[in-house]
């Protein structure tokens, strides 16, 4: 899923200064998943910004509302006329839903209310990790599963660097070296003969760096 | 061969090799490239450029490796793919290839996390391997990355790549070696080796791939520098392996540098032996100097002659034609200075004629002028001999009139002019003998003098026109004399100008215009010089006048107009600066010298300001005279001052009246005028004036210490009138105290949190619990109290009950306490040895609502008062108060126990509570009290599980924990406060939330004594730490209202204001 992660309410509400109708609009997708920018979220970033307001001596008329989605065209249809209700629309989805609302609402003021980290998975209550890089070129059927382009630091093709030491990479001892462990798994599954192989240079437009990637499913389209 | 570089060739030769490092510097400082160069050649047959090593930026590894190059040095450029995508390292590929770089070392490089750009965006486009593969495929195949045809000049590279053998998983790095070599190295070089015989094994394992026979294995060595550098590689850098051995070593060693050199040597001695070893690399960073040392002793010197080391940059052509330029260059220099110094010369020459010139005309005047005077004296000789011959005339007819009216004329008063002539004569004689004349001119002079008396008679002549007549022979002759002196033609000689007039005379028609133009140099010299004088001495206008007239006679003399510019512009100076420059303040002298940051005039307005305040200071302190002597001197400075001539005039009206004018802003009360120190008053005056002026005596002595130039007595001046401020920076200062022991009511919150919450849903801020605490009685009667009963948090009352307040018990010891403040026993000075009166003292003058008696006397390791005795006062005191009493024992579990026992055989069926009950004495004092059915104290050191066992203890004795205060053991603040909290905390939430019945008792907290023994509460008042009491107050209150938040529910305090405080907080948050 996408994670995210609330952000600091003093950029919010330094965000949504001169605003004096606010629509704080949650998303019930990852990111109420992840704790982010769901109905409960919205409430709380809802009350917390009646208070800081207050806190300035200030007004401020705060509308709440939750969506099931929004990066889907459906649900966002009737924010197209809601939103110029309001002076801005504080949007607790991710990028995407932000971004989407920008494209669909015109007339409609959108703001983040949340950082979009990463796509990575909930280890335990509180903790997420990053386990994909999105990069459109995937290459885990060759790392046993794990992925070398979100997880190494350094973004390694051909097997660790000089720095794994103990299964932990060098640049934070909290993070373990995902080669070793790819190493592990390959030997595991008696598949090490790809660790021999010589991964060739990637093609990096796949993953963003050709530009905004777009994807079309002629089968799909109307 | 690949690329003929000299270490290929070394390499193929079949030479044990050897490479250096060069870390290029953090700066375009080239010489420092070109020193480690230069240390290094000769001793090794190439050297790595490292690129940005540990990502830290420094010159490029190109551009490094190209000074080394044109040092004769080879280098082996480092690639890595943090910093440059495909595009960028292959431009670079060509760029290096094209100026004669041959040796390339591919590496994926540090990450940035560790350089000194961390928030960097690693590039990462592509792995070291990669990076080999792509760059032998340009070599090879000639083509780009992309496909693309190379069409000419293809990077001839050979191509080196980076192992460590110490690096995880061990298994794999042969063949993460084999994968390096398969995609295009020539030669590798290895991670700093201290563990050879991992090392060793590494090697076994890539000989078993055969790798040793397609690729130069390079060992790479480092000299450690010290046992600092040593440690921190071995605890600091991933993937480096220093042995303890090497540790060791370095620890004992009296010389690290030299045991860090032979550890190295050690090193290299062994990797030579192990087979596929093709060389060493020496990475001695920041040490290149030990590298000819390790060469040397590792016996791998000389190394071969160098082949092929040519920086293509510098051709032989273009050093050729760089000589060529150069040699251009210095004789164009040299041409151009020779015609400088020519025409210099040539200035000068002309300046020496001119100057020749002007001084001849001089001398030339002055000849002039010394045959002028000649002449006159001639004249005056031919005039003398005139009058003589006409006195000689006279004197013959005035015989001869003498002879025919001698009779005659004593009738007409002759005797009497005679007799005056001789007077006169008489008066001459001395005047001229004071001038040293010789007696014969001295007769001479007489006999003139007599001749001239009597021509006045008998010409008639008036008074004057004989005196002028007298004067005019007189000098005549003396200039006669003087022209037997040598004629002295010296400056300082030269008559005054002023006498040029005398060329008016008939006589001196005829003088020559040389003459003339001589007499104006001269005046124009003297003007000039004059003026300059006068410049000197600040009379600009003066001088400017003077440079005019000297110009008005020489239009064209250089230093008249010279002078005249500089006097112009000071005029103009001036006149933009009303005040003019520093010396043209009138009274400045006096001040000390201006700093440069500020004008003068701001300067000379500072002093303004500061001795009116030092005149305000002084007239607080009665001093008229020198109130009026500050204030006169700031009106030197500033004549229209306001304050200053108000000052004075306040200063000469008010001498011995000390009461201070009050500016018009703010009127002081008449009672306070009186003690108003000054430092209060100026700053009043301060509003009035701009703020830069700053009179009060601080800033004085602030804006001092920040300009600096001040004097000392300056500062001494501005400081001794300084008021005793209220808080003395040293000594002991007055008792300040808390004050009233009253409290004001603390204000309540009248609305509720729903209220107060709007609309945020009441279930996101409510988290009502579902235990709840046991409530304890304590005491008999009315005033007995019941401790705990809650259903929530502490004061969370919009999500449960707290039927009881949080209660307060004053701490009363049985003897006199030893180590208590004055701050604290002042309170009880009068009952300090009555521990009934003292206790009573509490409840009726302090409105205790229980006691806690401490028997700290029965302390065996103090006074050890027996039991028996203790007890008697225990019961005194819970006889003589009606609020519940709280015994606590000195801590010693047997001597409490039997203490207790005493109590409570004494008391009956009081219900005083004692404690404390520890796991060393639960059994024996538990089973006493559960038999008077007396509450008891359960002390725990601050430990939740240890806590919860002596409840579970106790509950399995009997006792029920109805009877049970958990006295979790606190810290002060400052003292462990925060970790008391988090565990009292934790006690409250595992019974209110988690239903442990085991730890739902109330909490006492005995923390007065922690506070009271704390040194912050026992250090003297002082400016830093403040009133002495106070802190303590502050001390106790705050670790009081900390722990009630905490869950605390019976407070052991000691200071009235304290309680006061902590009662005041209690009752405002119920």
């Amino acid at each position: 899923m996408i994670v995210a992660e609330r952000k600091p309410m003093n950029e919010i509400l330094d965000m949504i200064s001169g605003v004096n109708r606010l629509l704080v609009l949650g998303c019930r997708g990852c990111v109420a998943v992840c704790s982010a920018g769901g109905d409960k979220e919205v409430d709380v970033i809802a009350s917390a910004l009646r208070l800081g307001r207050k806190k300035a001596g200030q007004q401020i008329e705060i509308d709440t509302d939750t969506l099931v989605r929004q990066c889907d065209p459906e649900y966002l249809e009737p924010l197209k006329e809601r939103g110029k209700q309001f002076d801005a629309v504080l949007s607790t989805a991710c990028g995407v839903g932000v971004n989407f609302i920008a494209d669909r609402c015109p007339g409609v003021r959108v703001l983040p209310a949340l950082n979009t980290t990463f796509y990575g998975a909930n280890m335990s209550s509180g903790e997420w990790i990053e386990l994909c890089a999105g990069c459109g070129s995937c290459v885990l059927h060759l790392t046993g599963g794990l992925c070398p382009v979100a997880r190494c630091a350094k973004r390694l093709s051909n097997g660790p660097c000089g720095g794994s030491v103990g299964g932990r990479c060098e640049i934070d001892p909290n993070v373990p070296c995902v080669w070793q462990r790819i190493h592990d798994k390959l030997v595991e599954q008696k598949q090490d003969k790809l660790l021999k192989d010589i991964t060739p240079i990637r093609d990096w437009t796949t993953a963003g760096h050709g530009g905004p990637r777009r994807r079309i499913r002629e089968d799909l389209l109307p | 061969m690949i690329a003929g570089s000299n270490l290929e060739q070394v390499l193929r030769s079949g030479n044990f090799a050897v490479t250096g490092e060069l870390g290029p510097p953090k700066s375009g400082d080239f010489e420092v490239v070109r020193k480690k160069a230069r240390i290094l050649k000769g001793h090794v047959d190439a050297v790595n450029i490292t690129d940005c090593q540990t990502a830290i930026v420094r010159m490029s590894s190109l551009t490094a490796a190209l000074l080394a190059l044109s040092e004769g040095v080879e280098p082996v450029m480092q690639m890595t793919c943090r910093d440059r995508n495909r595009i960028g390292i292959q431009a670079d590929i060509l760029g290096a290839s094209a100026l004669g770089i041959k040796n390339l070392l591919c590496l994926t490089g540090d990450h940035q996390k560790f350089g000194n750009h961390p928030q960097a965006k690693g590039v990462f486009d592509m792995d070291s391997i990669q990076l080999l593969g792509m760059v032998k495929q340009m070599r090879d195949e000639k083509k780009f990355q992309c496909g693309e045809e190379i069409k000419s000049n293809e990077p001839e590279l050979f191509l080196g790549a980076a192992a460590n053998p110490f690096a995880d998983p061990f298994e794999y790095r042969p063949i993460r070696l084999g994968k390096k070599v398969a995609a295009g190295a020539n030669f590798i070089q290895t991670q700093i080796i201290y563990n050879v015989e991992k090392f060793a094994k590494f090697m076994e394992m890539v000989r078993d791939l055969g790798l040793h026979e397609k690729v130069f294995i390079l060992a790479g060595v480092t000299p450690p520098k010290s046992l600092g550098m040593a440690r921190y590689m071995k605890r600091f850098v991933p993937g480096l392996d220093v042995t303890d051995e090497v540790i060791d070593r370095l620890s004992d060693a009296k010389d690290q540098r030299e045991e860090g050199i032979n550890i190295c040597v050690d090193i290299i001695n062994q990797v030579k032996e192990i087979e596929g070893v093709s060389g060493v690399h020496v990475m001695a960073i920041e040490w290149e100097e030990a590298v000819p040392e390790i060469v040397k002793r590792s016996g791998l010197g000389p190394r071969p002659e160098p082949q092929g080391v040519e920086p293509r940059l510098v051709s032989p052509g273009a050093i050729e034609e760089a000589v060529e330029r150069a040699r251009h260059e210095i004789r164009d220099e040299f041409e151009k200075e020779l015609d400088k110094a020519r025409s210099e010369a040539q200035a000068s020459r002309g300046l020496l004629i001119k100057e020749k010139e002007s001084a001849s005309a001089e001398i030339a005047g002055l000849r002039k002028e010394l045959e002028d005077v000649k002449r006159s004296a001639v004249k005056g000789e031919a005039e003398i001999k005139r009058l003589t011959t006409e006195l000689e005339e006279a004197k013959e007819e005035l015989q001869k009139a003498g002879s025919l009216q001698v009779v005659a004329g004593e009738a007409t008063g002759g005797p009497a002019s005679i007799s005056q002539t001789e007077f006169n004569q008489g008066a001459m004689t001395e005047s001229i003998s004071s001038g040293k004349l010789s007696l014969r001119e001295q007769d001479a002079l007489s006999s003139l003098n007599l001749g001239l008396k009597a021509l006045q008679k008998v010409l008639g002549l008036s008074e004057d026109q004989f005196e002028a007549l007298r004067r005019f022979l007189e000098a005549e002759f003396l200039l006669q004399l003087g022209q037997a002196a040598p004629p002295a033609p010296a400056a300082g000689m030269i008559p005054a100008p002023a006498e040029a007039p005398v060329a008016s005379t008939p006589e001196e028609v005829r003088e020559t215009e040389t003459k003339k133009v001589a007499a104006r140099q001269k005046d124009v010299i003297n003007l000039v010089a004059k003026a300059n004088v006068l410049l000197h001495k600040n009379n600009v206008e003066e001088a400017l006048n003077l440079f005019k007239k000297a110009l008005e006679i020489a239009p064209e003399d250089e230093k008249a107009i010279e002078g005249l510019n500089k006097a112009k512009a000071l005029l103009a100076e001036k006149e933009t600066g009303p005040a003019g420059t520093a010396e043209a303040i009138p009274s400045a002298e006096g001040l000390p010298p201006c700093p440069e940051e500020i004008t003068p005039e701001e300067w000379s307005r500072k002093w303004v300001v500061r001795y009116v305040a030092m005149g305000n200071v002084r007239l607080m302190k009665g001093d008229s005279d020198g109130a009026m002597e500050a204030f006169k001197k700031a009106l030197e400075l500033d004549p229209g001052d306001e304050k200053a001539k108000e000052g004075l005039e306040r200063a000469q009206a008010g001498k011995g009246i000390h009461v201070p004018e009050v500016s018009t802003e703010k009127a002081v009360a008449p009672g306070e005028k009186e003690e108003v120190p000054p430092a209060e008053v100026i700053p009043e005056e301060k509003e009035a004036r701009e703020p830069e002026a700053a009179p009060p005596v601080e800033a004085i002595t602030e804006k001092e210490e920040a300009e600096a130039p001040a004097p000392e007595e300056e500062k001494k001046e501005a400081e001794a009138p300084k008021p005793a401020p209220k808080v003395q920076l040293s000594g002991t200062p007055e008792h300040e105290g808390v004050g009233s022991l009253e409290v004001p009511v603390l204000e309540k919150e009248t609305r509720s949190l729903v209220e107060r919450a709007g609309s945020i849903p009441e279930d996101l801020y409510r988290e009502p619990c579902s235990g709840s605490i046991k409530d304890v009685l304590i005491g008999d009667g009315e005033k007995a109290i019941t401790v705990g009963g809650e259903t929530t948090l502490p004061f969370h009352l919009f999500e449960g009950d707290m039927p009881n307040p949080p209660r307060v018990a004053f701490e009363v010891l049985d003897s006199r306490p030893e180590e208590w403040p004055d701050v604290l026993t002042r309170y009880f000075d009068d009952c300090l040895d009555d521990p009934v009166k003292w206790a009573r003292k509490c409840v009726d003058e302090f409105n205790a609502k229980a006691i806690c008696l401490s028997l700290i006397s029965t302390d065996p390791n103090g006074a050890d008062v027996p039991a028996s005795d203790a007890a008697k006062i225990a019961k005194d005191v819970v006889d003589g108060v009606d609020v519940p009493v709280i015994l606590w024992g000195c801590g010693n579990a047997d001597k409490d126990t039997e203490t207790l026992r005493e109590v409570t055989s004494l008391i009956g069926n009081k219900k005083v509570c004692v404690g404390p009950l520890s796991d060393a004495n639960y059994r024996t004092l538990g089973a006493t009290a559960m038999a008077f059915q007396l509450p008891v104290v359960a002390s725990t050191p601050i430990d939740v599980n240890l806590a919860k066992q002596l409840n579970i203890l106790l509950e399995n004795l009997g006792v029920s924990l109805n009877h049970i205060l958990m006295d979790p053991s606190i810290g002060a603040v400052g003292y462990g406060l925060e970790y008391t909290y988090s565990v009292m905390e934790r006690i409250r939430l595992a019974a209110l939330t988690q239903q442990d019945e085991k730890l739902s008792a109330p909490i006492v907290v005995n923390l007065g004594r922690e506070v009271w023994k704390a040194k912050e509460c026992r250090l003297p008042s002082d400016i830093l730490l403040g009133d002495q009491e106070r802190r303590g107050v502050i001390m106790e209150s705050i670790t009081a209202s900390t722990l009630l938040l905490a869950g605390g529910e019976l407070m052991i305090m000691r200071h009235p204001k304290a309680v006061a405080l902590t009662e005041a907080l209690i009752e405002g948050m119920m």
